[in-house]
């Protein structure tokens, strides 16, 4: 990866910003967040048009509880996506399997889950901290650039791309089914495979992110380009157009704040894209 | 020869939060024919239409015996879609008429067909006006655009006049009745429209949680 630098710090140069640009860890920051802005983005408006933004928040909370659940069981606290997968994808599924079953509102039952994954992930915590300082968890909890490795960067270049063509693919399809999952059952959607598959990629891209963007603070990344992006396009074309745009630059604009003043990455992106949103209602309305 | 039957229900019941919706319903409706469901508001047609479609749990049986495409068409009641969602008439007629995303613009020969799809409901030019800004009239009109093509061996409408203005709803007629009769498409309609049911029906069912009756339009109290 050393031409990566290489060109980081020439770029650094050229532009005239700031020597603390120029670590390597800053140039791995930049690929993750460019890696993950067309992904998050893309998934940001399928999210919002499906109205998972609340699913998403117990996926990012479910997350921090299979992290901690991993290192209770002996997994590396930097190493630990297997057990943060498993686990948010349990939930997930059964998430939708009760949401689909009973005949109560989606955001009870995922209130239900919300404050379930919660209070384990307290309990299993507590527990889990007698094996390493509770500091240490941080990291995963609000985004590090610090953390993120070349072999992260690798799994999040393969598995993002294996996750936009399989967006890219079953496009049309999602989002008929979130327009009318009647009209797409009628047309031979298979609308519960549909809701199970869709949930399964989602779960994959925040666990993905979750070294740059934190377990908390990831439903933002999958939420808030797709409401800014809503104010200012006009089809859906735009919409997707501009999720992507607003997910690269408050992404990048968060790990440079990040770099700067040594804030968690994860609250600096979550600040940038609310600014984000902020200018966009103004420019939404002169838009229209 | 009488004409052979495409939909047959036999003695459904669907129960819905803890009352019965529709009471041992049995009814048959042949091939190429428009076939009306009447009756009062809460008499479970539209759940019976769910039933039909497969898509709620009900006891009892449905058989559809396809004898072409096998295509389902299906303009629903109500458009649940989020209104402020940025999709424009084209984009949302495109979802299922291209394989290329729709977020990545319409091909040439989907956009070709959707302007001739929107032009047959009535709707010429207006590919890029967004869902959410459409009246209830045009929004159903674009469903029902949607549920045509490919021209379905069954269609299922529940109350597509609705909201329709006058000229539309006679707009509406000449449509079925072209899909009946070019195409052969078996058409079950919901209608609180006695006039368009005398217009069009060729066969009309009286639901009041039972099947109370089945004939001709002359023959069932609308």
């Amino acid at each position: 990866m050393s031409w990566l630098y290489d060109w980081w710090i020439s770029l650094v140069k050229a532009l005239g910003l700031p020597d603390s640009y120029q670590y390597a860890f800053v140039a791995r920051g930049v690929v993750a967040v460019l890696l993950l802005a067309p992904l998050l983005g893309g998934l940001s408006h399928l999210v919002v048009a499906r109205r998972l933004a609340f699913f998403s928040t117990t996926l990012g909370q479910a997350a921090l509880t299979g992290l901690t659940i991993g290192v209770a069981l002996g997994l590396p606290l930097d190493n630990a996506y297997a057990s943060v997968l498993g686990f948010c994808l349990l939930i997930g599924v059964v998430m939708v399997y009760v949401r689909r079953t009973v005949a109560l509102p989606p955001d009870t039952v995922i209130g239900v889950f919300m404050a379930f994954t919660l209070g384990l992930g307290v309990c299993v915590l507590v527990a889990a901290t007698k094996q390493f300082n509770i500091h240490q968890i941080e990291a995963v909890m609000f985004g590090s650039v610090l953390t993120i490795t070349d072999r992260d960067l690798l799994l999040l270049l393969i598995g993002g791309a294996i996750l936009i063509v399989a967006l890219a693919l079953t496009y049309n399809t999602l989002l008929a089914d979130s327009l009318s999952p009647s009209i797409a059952k009628a047309r031979g959607v298979n609308t519960a495979l549909v809701d199970y598959g869709f949930v399964v990629l989602l779960t994959i891209a925040i666990t993905l992110s979750l070294k740059v963007i934190g377990a908390l603070l990831v439903e933002a990344m999958v939420v808030v380009p797709a409401a800014s992006a809503r104010n200012l396009a006009r089809d859906v074309r735009g919409y997707l157009g501009w999720s992507v745009a607003i997910a690269a630059i408050a992404g990048l604009a968060g790990l440079l704040i990040s770099a700067s003043w040594r804030v968690p990455t994860g609250g600096a992106i979550v600040l940038a894209l609310t600014a984000c949103f902020a200018i966009s209602v103004p420019l939404g309305r002169l838009r229209r | 020869m009488s004409k052979p039957v495409t939909i047959d229900v036999a003695n459904v019941t669907i129960r819905r939060g803890g009352r019965i919706a529709v009471d041992g319903a049995t009814l048959q409706i042949t091939q190429g024919t428009i076939h009306v469901l009447v009756g009062p508001n809460g008499a479970g047609k539209s759940t019976l239409l769910s039933a039909i479609l497969g898509q709620i749990a009900f006891t009892g049986k449905v058989d559809m015996t396809f004898r072409g495409s096998g295509v389902i068409g299906f303009v629903p009641q109500t458009f649940v879609a989020d209104r402020t969602l940025p999709i424009t008439c084209a984009e949302f007629l495109a979802l299922s008429r291209q394989k290329r995303p729709a977020c990545f613009g319409i091909t040439k020969p989907a956009a070709a067909l959707i302007a001739k799809l929107l032009e047959r409901v009535g709707l010429a030019g207006f590919e890029k006006r967004r869902i959410g800004e459409l009246s209830g009239g045009e929004l159903r009109r674009v469903l029902i655009a949607n549920a045509i093509d490919p021209a379905p061996e069954v269609l299922l409408c529940d109350e597509p006049a609705a909201g329709l203005d006058p000229t539309a709803a006679e707009e509406l007629d000449k449509l079925l009745l072209g899909l009946r009769d070019e195409h052969g498409t078996t058409i079950v309609l919901v209608s609180h429209d006695r006039e368009q049911v005398k217009r069009i029906a060729d066969r009309v069912t009286r639901l009041e949680i039972t099947v109370k009756a089945t004939g001709k339009p002359d023959e069932v109290p609308l």
